[in-house]
């Protein structure tokens, strides 16, 4: 199976996150970047389904010369080889533009399942995994802990609400957003490094791939959620703080 | 000289038959025990090549051989009694490389002692002083060999029966000739009696452990020195000990010198705790590795011969290496192992996973977030180190983000805002790398290492102060691969300085102090922690102190594995604590302390308390 996994670099877990003077985005001066969470476990499962099946994975990635370290990484855990699309103005855009990027890249390969996390850790949006899938007319499903190849396609195991889960089958060329947790992570080894210098990166720009991905949605302004501390502290005896506490679940909170 | 001092009797002249008789017999022992040897020297000479091995400075390498192998020095200090004994022997031997050298020269005409002469009568005198004593040392051992038989001797070998016997009978075939008249018939047939135990005993050395007899002078002569050192990688296709092709010379010279005392499993927490590992065996495994693949093989060496399970048992306490008396580096060769089975991906475990992902993506071991930190600092008000302060105060993971960690940071600011000592934290701190790098992740220590170093010299940190003894040793040695760490010392050492400007503590406590492994083995410090405890009672020692203490269970990244198998190691140490008595334990080093809290919390009522040297010392002052 030949297995394209879309990723995207973002600012570490750890990382100072500052609002940019314009206010439409972040600071991006002394970040550390790390691979998006549920794109790291798309990127698993696609190394699960090679080493159960054979095939090939390729990595895919849109953003600036930096997002380099995130695509050497996924080619050190075990990805074939790699495609970066040079792109330095990635906050600008949409998840539009994104996907149209993706997409012109995905299509000349013809991959038989394209992965990518169900959403990024910055702008967490949702929506570039699907609109890929629509400007490749591929079916796709979302919020996917699990895939397993059968011989009609794919059946996968998919995230609902409140502990539920769905499986589903459909068939294969598919797009299926990942979502986290549904596999462990393997960890990065010295030997992946070394042997991933040896693999094809190859880079690609907007005018190569020949598409107009120019935003329709624009961030106008971002701005840090106040801090409201509300903790209070109800004084007295168990019994009185008990009998005070369900009181104020019950008027204040609403939820009893 | 007088004629009070006996005279060995030596044949005068040796026919032409009895010269070729010699030679006949000679052959086939000699020839025995070169192709025995050969193959192993062989194998140790077509080994790898030790990255970064000097000979120089050479000064070093002398002492440890006078130390260890002329003075006996390791063996009788870990085991007076056996030891003693072994060293009687030993200089035995040594007295009679001339004697026996002389005693084969004599039957071509050539012997250079003459019993008559002053030096000749001197100097055979002077060996049977020693083979009186070689003659009983060796009763003695052959007793504990085979009569009292301490577990750690392993088995008994039909060998070692045989070789304790032939070096019997060669002392007193030595010393008979001194009762017999000179030139007669006994005075020949113990030189033939002598000759044959002398040639009976040479091909068995080679295949038993009594290599260690020609052996172990190299292997401490050529050991890397300083204590548990990790060695660098060769090149890009180096990723630790993967398979024969990667051991190296020194490897392979101490998998051969092993003599089997067994004092690594003596003192090994794993194998007094019931799991797998064995530091022995896995010395024994590389040897039976190299004898039955050689040392260009692609077989992994973590099958057949070692677990992959037992190398991970070990908290990389040192005890095994420290003991060894064949200087043998256990820690570098466990490591090793690991790396060969991290940098390759062979090894899975869900949390040394984990913890490796918290590391490539995080600034810490706990997988907590760096926030975390930023609100200890700004909590208890420690001031950002901007080069003006004396001390940088690395936190480390511990000191950072534990609960009791952060209680011995703040009772070690304490004491230093008491004496004045000017310090200040840096605004971020990643982990030093110390769990990644004992358990042989190599792409990401050199990460943390370079960041750590870069951070470090950013902010233009001349020296350091910490309360882990895991940051100092990670700091000061490993980082060195990458660059060069300021000056580290530990809390412990600095504290010592200043007891004379602390008050001590009105409540007299009875303190039991725990030795941490990379304070005590790794660093040699003893003294000093328990300078300072004492400023809050009386010190009482446990049965196993200083160099031979043991392991609280936490080192080597073990304490980010989780379970254990058979007993826990921490609570069998903290048994051993709490049975001296003592009213409180002292530890300086927050990952002991976090063992042996969670040992005594389950012990429940009536355990010691818990404290850090940097708490007692914090003990007598005004609040």
């Amino acid at each position: 199976m030949k297995i394209i996994v879309a990723i995207k670099q973002v600012p570490d877990r750890d990382a100072p996150v500052r609002i940019a003077p314009s206010a439409n985005w972040i600071d991006e001066r002394d970040l550390q970047w790390a691979m998006n969470e549920p794109d790291a476990y798309a990127l698993e499962e696609a190394l699960l389904l090679k080493e159960k099946a054979g095939g090939e994975v390729i990595v895919l990635s849109a953003g600036p010369e930096r997002a380099g370290s995130t695509i050497r990484e996924a080619l050190a855990k075990g990805a074939d080889r790699a495609i970066h699309i040079i792109c330095d103005d990635l906050a600008a855009r949409d998840a539009l533009g994104v996907a149209r990027l993706l997409a012109a890249a995905i299509k000349p390969e013809n991959p038989d399942l394209v992965l990518t996390g169900l959403q990024s850790e910055d702008v967490g949006s949702g929506q570039t995994g699907v609109i890929v899938a629509e400007l490749l007319g591929l079916p796709h499903a979302t919020m996917i802990l699990q895939v397993e190849a059968i011989d009609s396609g794919l059946k996968v195991k998919r995230e609902l609400e409140e502990g539920w889960f769905q499986s589903i089958e459909l068939p294969t060329p598919a797009v299926l957003t990942m979502q986290s947790g549904g596999n462990k992570l393997r960890y990065a080894t010295l030997m992946g490094i070394k042997r991933a210098k040896t693999k094809e990166l190859r880079t690609v720009n907007e005018a190569e791939l020949g598409v107009d991905s120019g935003p329709v949605v624009t961030l106008e302004q971002i701005s840090a959620p106040t801090k409201q501390k509300s903790t209070q502290i109800l004084p007295g005896s168990a019994k009185v703080a008990a009998a005070a506490l369900v009181e104020k679940l019950k008027t204040e909170a609403r939820v009893l | 000289m007088g004629n009070i001092l006996p005279i060995l009797a030596e044949p005068q002249s040796f026919s032409a038959t009895e010269r070729l008789l010699f030679l006949a017999l000679a052959a086939a022992p000699v020839y025995g025990f070169c192709r025995r040897l050969w193959p192993i020297v062989s194998k140790i000479l077509h080994s790898k090549k030790d990255p970064g091995f000097h000979l120089f400075p050479i000064g070093r390498r002398v002492r440890d051989f006078v130390w260890e192998v002329m003075f006996q020095a390791k063996v009788i200090r870990e085991r007076p009694l056996a030891g003693f004994a072994h060293a009687l022997v030993f200089w035995a031997f040594c007295a009679f490389a001339l004697v026996t050298l002389n005693h084969c020269a004599t039957i071509f005409g050539l012997g250079f002692l003459n019993p008559l002469g002053r030096v000749g009568r001197f100097y055979f005198d002077f060996a049977a002083v020693f083979a009186v004593a070689c003659a009983a040392a060796i009763c003695g051992l052959f007793v504990r060999r085979f009569v009292v038989q301490p577990k750690w001797l392993g088995p008994v070998s039909w060998e070692s029966g045989l070789i304790a016997l032939l070096i019997f009978a060669l002392m007193a075939t030595y010393l008979a000739a001194f009762f017999v008249p000179e030139a007669s018939a006994a005075a020949r047939a113990l030189w033939w009696a002598h000759t044959i135990t002398l040639l009976a005993f040479l091909p068995v050395i080679p295949h038993t452990k009594h290599l260690h007899l020609l052996l172990s002078p190299f292997t401490i002569f050529l050991s890397r020195g300083g204590f548990a050192e990790i060695p660098p990688l060769a090149d890009d296709e180096d990723f630790g000990l993967v398979a024969g092709k990667d051991l190296t010379q020194l490897v392979s010279l101490q998998a051969y010198s092993c003599v089997e005392c067994g004092r690594c499993m003596e003192h090994c927490p794993a194998n007094n705790t019931g799991k797998l590992l064995n530091p022995k065996e896995i010395v024994l495994g590389l040897r039976g590795y190299l004898n039955e693949y050689g040392p260009a093989s692609e077989e992994p060496l973590l099958g057949k011969y070692s677990a992959q399970e037992a190398v991970f048992e070990c908290t990389t306490c040192g005890a095994c290496e420290f003991q060894c008396p064949v200087g043998i580096e256990h820690v570098p060769i466990i490591v090793g192992l690991r790396r060969g089975a991290v940098n390759t991906g062979a090894w899975e475990d869900d949390q040394g996973a984990k913890l490796f992902l918290a590391l490539e993506r995080g600034s810490n071991s706990l997988g907590m977030s760096a926030a975390e930190r930023d609100k200890f600092v700004e909590k208890n008000a420690l001031p950002i180190f901007d080069g003006t302060q004396e001390y940088c105060l690395w936190l480390g993971c511990m000191g950072a983000y534990d609960p009791r960690g952060r209680e011995i940071v703040v009772a070690l600011v304490k004491v230093m805002r008491h004496l004045g000592a000017s310090f200040g934290v840096l605004r971020k701190e990643k982990c030093t790398g110390d769990p990644v790098r004992r358990l042989g992740n190599d792409l990401l220590f050199q990460q943390l290492a370079e960041s750590g170093l870069d951070a470090l010299a950013q902010n233009r940190v001349k020296k350091i102060i910490t309360i882990c003894p895991h940051c100092v040793r990670t700091i000061q040695e490993d980082w060195k691969a990458y660059g060069t760490p300021p000056e580290v010392e530990h809390h412990s050492e600095f504290l010592a300085r200043y007891t004379g400007q602390l008050p001590p503590a009105q409540d007299k406590e009875k303190i039991v102090f725990h030795d941490p492994c990379y304070l005590g083995r790794y660093r040699g410090v003893y003294e000093e922690p328990r300078r300072v405890a004492a400023l809050a009672g009386e010190l009482v020692e446990a049965p196993r102190s200083h160099e031979r203490s043991f392991c609280c269970g936490a080192g080597g990244g073990l304490v980010f594995l989780g379970e254990e198998k058979g007993q826990r190691v921490s609570h069998v140490r903290a048994e051993e604590l709490a049975a001296t008595g003592a009213s409180v334990v002292g530890t300086a080093c927050p990952f002991c302390n976090t063992m042996f809290q969670d040992a005594f919390a389950s012990k429940g009522e009536g355990a010691p308390e818990l404290m850090d040297i940097a708490q007692l010392a914090a003990r007598g002052l005004p609040e």
